[in-house]
């Protein structure tokens, strides 16, 4: 809101303050001050009022006049001075810029030739000394101050605008009162109201204005009409239209300023009828019916519906209650009777309104927020006090009101010593009682208890957010000042907690990843309905849904990173940037049977055709992203490879690439793993070069365990191991981890008890020529060792044979020879 | 025999430096010493040597042995050397540049969420997480926002259709929304529903808010908030925590000042204000970084913690905002581009 400091001063006296004292003050009471601006002309150098003494026609042109211009002795009497402004004549009175000066916008004011005849200085507008929009002509100085006067002493002084954000709790800040009562405060000075005596009444007109009618109290507890008779539209005066100016309001007519005039002195919205427009000669507070439409004062037609409060005249709507007046009522020139509306709406039927019209105006913010209406007399008294003052005319009948006073009685205890409990430093009683008071809240009554003096402090209606005495502590902190608040050490209690595993698994498997030469990003978690569909399946689509969704493309939650970090690739590709591997932590959100499950989870992708480099290295491949996955998973203290083997029954992604990708893991089990390629005609449709692996492993939180169990040294055999290696010739359609597994529990099963199997590990595979057509071989190489002793060749050979002769007994297996 | 031995010396030493291979040198090396060589060969002719000649002869053929010896071991040792220098590839250019990948980089908003937890753990703070997607009664209810307040508002919060089912997110009320976490508050709702007081969290995480994304706004940002709940906490105490956390965070010349504001979970309510003139984005004389408070009485009673008991603090702060105050960065749409050149520059 904005808050003019003339305006101010006819409240509290600022009189020795600067601006940046009074701007500090409106900080530190809770307001952020979000721009200070000055009206007015700025300061203004070798710039003096002149008097036109002669005006020539220029002999070159025919717009240019050649005027002799007195500026005043000490300025050196009289300039010749070329003029193509037209609104002038001689013996006016004007700005005149002399050699020397600089106007705004750094120009430099010089003696010049104008189409060939001499200048000395620059008769101005108002536009020019920046003091107004208006670059018609020169700016004439009406009330002709003396020639050679320096113009800034010649011109009204200027006004400083404090813009100020009032927050949501402080509805009664809405207004200069309002403000101006919390610099009191600040300042200890006094509040002067504005003097509200009712006018004199004549008698009542029933012919202008007869009913006053409330069909819905619930949303309009209070309504008053007043009628004034006989008025004068015109322009407001100066002064007033000067500070509505100042802060952002265009001055109309009398009438409708004097109307914003109170609204942003009491935050009282109000509305004006010319009576004669007022079908019936009443006014009815009623729900729109169905089919209604107003045409508001914006020249928008509104269509109305039945939960909407409008103002009614006998026959139709004339106003969105509290929101915006209709162009068939509202006041205009010929207006001569007019009756003024002064109500109370309620907060959430003007916000529902408002949102449904997408139409608000400084009436409904103020509705909105919530009024005080205690203020509704006074602020009614003013406003007509202003119209009688600047419009004549007369007040017909006293003030018809519907609905009562709403009764205001409010008192909050509060002891002292529990305010410095809260603060935790000391503001003695006496400041307390001072900062109270400051604001207006009133120690009505003392009492000694327990915890020491207890006040109960009288809370005025405009303060209905106070209601408790933390609230109390507020407005004396406030008031006392924060800046005040001691400088201390932190204290606290050393807690028996842990870091929630979430963040310590992000940690561990991001420090490896780096660790791989990762890139480690952070991408945007809505994406388009297309993209769920490409990564999980069109059946994903509709549970990742948002209700309402701020633009297309990000409308779902992700069902994976890949997309995110493939959009990353493609601008780092796109930029000319040798992009290879990235990562990303954070949230996947996995639709289930019963219901999407938000988890844990770690994605990465890798470009393998990278940079040229003038030496190659091996490349990425499928393994690679099982190595990685293999990791990221046992980070989660899952064993990727004792998994057991899950049906998988998930829905297909057309993302990665067919037979070069696998899934694991299940959600049912509390995870799942995705790894392998992604799906080269889809990399190419998305405008990404070169084959991309990617993998992501995703975790159910509550499945994540912290810390772990500590672990336990495992006491490992000094003895030398014995190796031997052997090759299976198996169909190729075996798939290595059966192989593996089968032959692991054949060399457990020959094994005796005196010595252990160390390790199974294929260190081979083979396909072609010298074995069988459809079959391939595996190579493994077997590491035995005993606890106590070097192994013996015969025993470890005995052992080994027993094992050959198992694996020649299995179907479909042959040892190689 | 002396000419024998003399002779076949000169042999080893016209022969041997002609050999290129092992297994020239072993077979040189078996004609000279090997036991059908002729060394062998000549010391069983020591039989035929008169007695007296016999200690010279045997000195000179221990003498000849020694010498047959020498010239092998150095033949031998230099085959080994030139064996060492051929596994040596060519020789280095050490301005070449590597061909290696260049190590990977944490994201400058993983760098300032754990800094910040760093600093927040010294003074006793533990890292709590929780749903992105919550319920309009932990984001909102809980937090003493009452159900009309426009931050609820559809037109600033993402929500969900009524019919959506999230299985591990839990409701608290019958029938409410689904949505996305517009703070992380959230979070600390949740802790103190599931636990007792002392708690002394902090829950930094993804956020969601219904903006226009430009220059300093995002669809989802991070946040990083902080709850203390104790006996007899004060609001000196929250001004030594965020005093402790700016200074630690910009230096000890940081200054910090408070500013009453509104915020409906807490009361009193600040801004938190700091001025740094050492950072250079920061041209301001203040610059507004995180909001914070005493946490409400209602908010307390409304989850069943007795109000007069128990008080505490709660703060607040975009990572995303300290993380463009610390680096000098200026728009926020570098955190989520990723461009390489932006990431490389941080982690």
């Amino acid at each position: 809101m904005k808050i003019s400091r003339n305006w101010l001063q006819d409240y509290v006296d600022l009189t020795g303050l600067t601006d940046e004292q009074i701007s500090e003050a409106i900080t530190f009471l809770g307001f952020e001050v979000e721009g200070i601006e000055s009206t007015g002309a700025p300061q203004l150098e070798n710039v003096v009022v002149g008097e036109i003494l002669t005006r020539d026609q220029h002999p070159n042109a025919d717009r240019l006049s050649i005027c002799s211009v007195g500026v005043g002795e000490a300025n050196g009497d009289t300039k010749r001075i070329v003029c193509g402004a037209q609104n002038y004549k001689v013996g006016d009175r004007v700005p005149v810029a002399l050699i020397g000066a600089v106007l705004p916008g750094d120009f430099k004011i010089k003696p010049s030739k104008i189409r060939g005849e001499a200048s000395e200085g620059m008769m101005c507008s108002g536009k020019e000394l920046q003091i107004g929009e208006d670059h018609s002509g020169l700016m004439l100085l009406a009330d002709r101050p003396e020639v050679g006067t320096p113009i800034n002493a010649a011109l009204p002084a200027g006004d400083i605008v404090f813009d100020i954000e009032i927050t949501p709790n402080r509805p009664d800040c809405q207004s200069h009162l309002g403000v101006a009562r919390e610099l009191a405060a600040w300042f200890r000075r006094e509040l002067r109201y504005p003097s509200t005596a009712p006018a004199a009444a004549a008698a009542a007109r029933p012919d202008l204005f007869k009913d006053l009618r409330v069909d819905h109290d619930e949303d309009c507890p209070l309504y008053t009409a007043s009628v004034i008779s006989g008025v004068k539209v015109g322009p407001s005066p100066d002064w007033m239209q000067q500070r509505l100016s100042a802060v952002g309001v265009r001055p109309i007519n009398n009438l409708v300023d004097i109307g914003n005039y109170v609204m942003l002195e009491y935050g009282q919205p109000m509305h004006a009828f010319d009576a004669n427009k007022l079908g019936g000669s009443s006014i009815i507070v009623r729900r729109a019916t169905e089919g209604e439409t107003l045409v508001t004062l914006d020249e928008k037609e509104r269509k109305l519906t039945t939960d909407m409060l409008v103002i009614a005249d006998a026959e139709k709507p004339v106003v969105v209650a509290g929101i915006m007046g209709g162009e068939n009522s509202g006041v205009d020139a010929s207006t001569t009777d007019l009756v003024l509306e002064v109500a109370v709406f309620r907060r959430f039927s003007i916000r529902a309104t408002s949102r449904a019209l997408g139409l608000s105006s400084d009436s409904s913010y103020r509705f909105e927020r919530g009024i005080d209406a205690h203020a509704v007399p006074e602020a009614t008294s003013r406003a007509i006090a202003l119209i009688l003052e600047t419009a004549g005319g007369t007040l017909c009948g006293s003030t018809q009101r519907i609905g009562s006073d709403v009764s205001w009685e409010r008192e909050v205890a509060v002891i002292p010593a529990w305010v410095r409990s809260r603060l935790g430093f000391e503001i003695v009683d006496a400041d307390q009682r001072s900062a109270l008071e400051a604001l207006d809240l009133l120690i009505v009554r003392e009492e000694e208890g327990d915890a020491g003096v207890e006040w109960t402090v009288r809370i005025p209606s405009w303060r209905s957010d106070l209601d408790r005495p933390i609230d109390l502590v507020e407005e004396i902190l406030r008031v006392h000042g924060t800046a005040k608040i001691p400088a201390t050490t932190v204290t606290g209690p050393g807690l028996l907690a842990k870091d929630d595993p979430i963040a310590e698994f992000n940690r561990r498997v991001g420090a490896y990843l780096i660790g791989q030469n990762f890139n480690e990003c952070v991408t945007y978690s809505l994406r388009s309905s297309a993209e769920i569909s490409t990564w999980s399946g069109n059946a994903a689509v509709q549970p990742l849904a948002l209700d309402n969704p701020f633009v297309e493309d990000q409308s779902h939650l992700r069902s994976s990173m890949v997309s995110g970090l493939l959009d990353t690739l493609k601008l780092n590709q796109s930029r000319g940037n040798a992009v290879s591997r990235l990562f990303e932590t954070g949230r996947v959100f996995i639709p289930q049977k019963d219901g999407v499950v938000e988890c844990a989870a770690v994605g990465f992708v890798i470009a393998t055709d990278g940079a040229p480099a003038w030496k190659e290295r091996e490349s990425s491949d499928f393994y690679t992203t099982k190595r990685l996955v293999e990791t990221l998973a046992d980070n989660a203290g899952v064993d990727l490879a004792r998994q057991p083997h899950l049906a998988d029954d998930s829905p297909a992604s057309s993302g990665w690439q067919d037979a070069q990708h696998t899934l694991q893991g299940d959600m049912r089990y509390g995870w799942t793993a995705r790894f392998g390629m992604l799906d080269l005609a889809g990399l190419k449709s998305r405008g990404i070069e070169g084959k991309v692996l990617a993998g992501i492993f995703a975790i159910l939180p509550e499945r994540l365990k912290g810390g772990g169990k500590r672990k336990r040294f495992q006491p490992f055999s000094l003895q030398p191991a014995a190796l031997r290696d052997v090759a299976l010739i198996v169909p190729q359609s075996a798939t290595a981890g059966e192989v593996l597994k089968d032959l692991s529990k054949f060399a457990r099963d020959v094994t005796p008890k005196s010595f252990a199997l160390e390790d199974v590990n294929l260190f081979d595979v083979y396909e072609g020529k010298g074995l069988p057509e459809g079959a391939k071989s595996l190579a493994f190489s077997l590491r035995f060792r005993a606890a106590d002793r070097t192994l013996k060749d015969a025993e470890v050979n005995q052992t080994f044979n027993a094992l050959l002769e198992k694996i020649s007994a299995k179907e479909g297996y042959e040892i190689r020879q | 025999m002396q000419d024998s031995l003399s002779a076949l010396v000169e042999r080893a030493k016209s022969e041997l430096p002609n050999i290129t291979s092992r297994p020239d040198f072993e077979s040189l090396k078996a004609t000279l010493v090997g036991p059908k060589g002729e060394l062998t060969g000549l010391m069983k002719q020591m039989g035929t040597v008169s007695k007296e000649e016999r200690p010279a002869m045997g000195k000179l053929i221990n003498e000849t042995k020694n010498a047959l010896q020498g010239l092998l071991d150095a033949t031998l040792s230099g085959f080994e050397a030139a064996e060492l220098a051929a596994q040596l590839g060519p020789a280095i250019d050490p301005t070449l540049p590597s061909p290696d990948s260049i190590a990977g980089t944490r994201h400058p908003l993983t760098l300032v969420r754990e800094e910040l937890n760093a600093i927040l753990k010294k003074v006793g703070f533990t890292v709590v997480e929780g749903p992105e997607v919550e319920t309009e009664y932990y984001c909102f209810d809980a937090l003493n926002t009452p159900a009309t307040h426009p931050a609820r508002d559809p037109q600033d919060t993402f929500y969900f259709p009524t019919d959506a089912k999230f299985s591990n997110i839990d409701k608290k009320v019958e029938n409410e929304k689904y949505l996305l976490r517009t703070h992380t508050s959230s979070v600390q709702i949740r802790t103190m529903l599931k636990g007792e007081p002392p708690i002394r969290i902090v829950s930094p995480g993804r956020v969601y808010r219904r903006d226009t994304v430009d220059a300093t706004h995002s669809a989802n940002f991070h946040q990083m908030e902080g709850l203390y709940v104790d006996k007899n906490v004060t609001v000196k105490d929250l001004k030594a925590l965020l005093d402790y956390i700016l200074k630690s965070l910009l230096g000890s010349d940081t200054k910090v000042r408070f500013r009453p504001h509104y915020f409906g979970y807490t009361e009193p309510s600040f801004e938190v204000d700091l001025s740094a003139k050492h950072l250079s984005k920061v041209n301001k004389e203040w610059v507004e970084i995180m909001g914070c408070g005493m946490v409400d009485p209602a908010v307390f009673d409304d989850i069943g913690y007795d109000s007069s008991v128990w008080s505490g603090y709660a703060f607040g702060m975009g990572i995303e905002r300290i993380a463009m105050m610390m680096y000098g960065i200026d728009d926020i749409r570098y955190f989520y581009q990723n461009d390489l050149r932006f990431l490389r520059q941080f982690g």
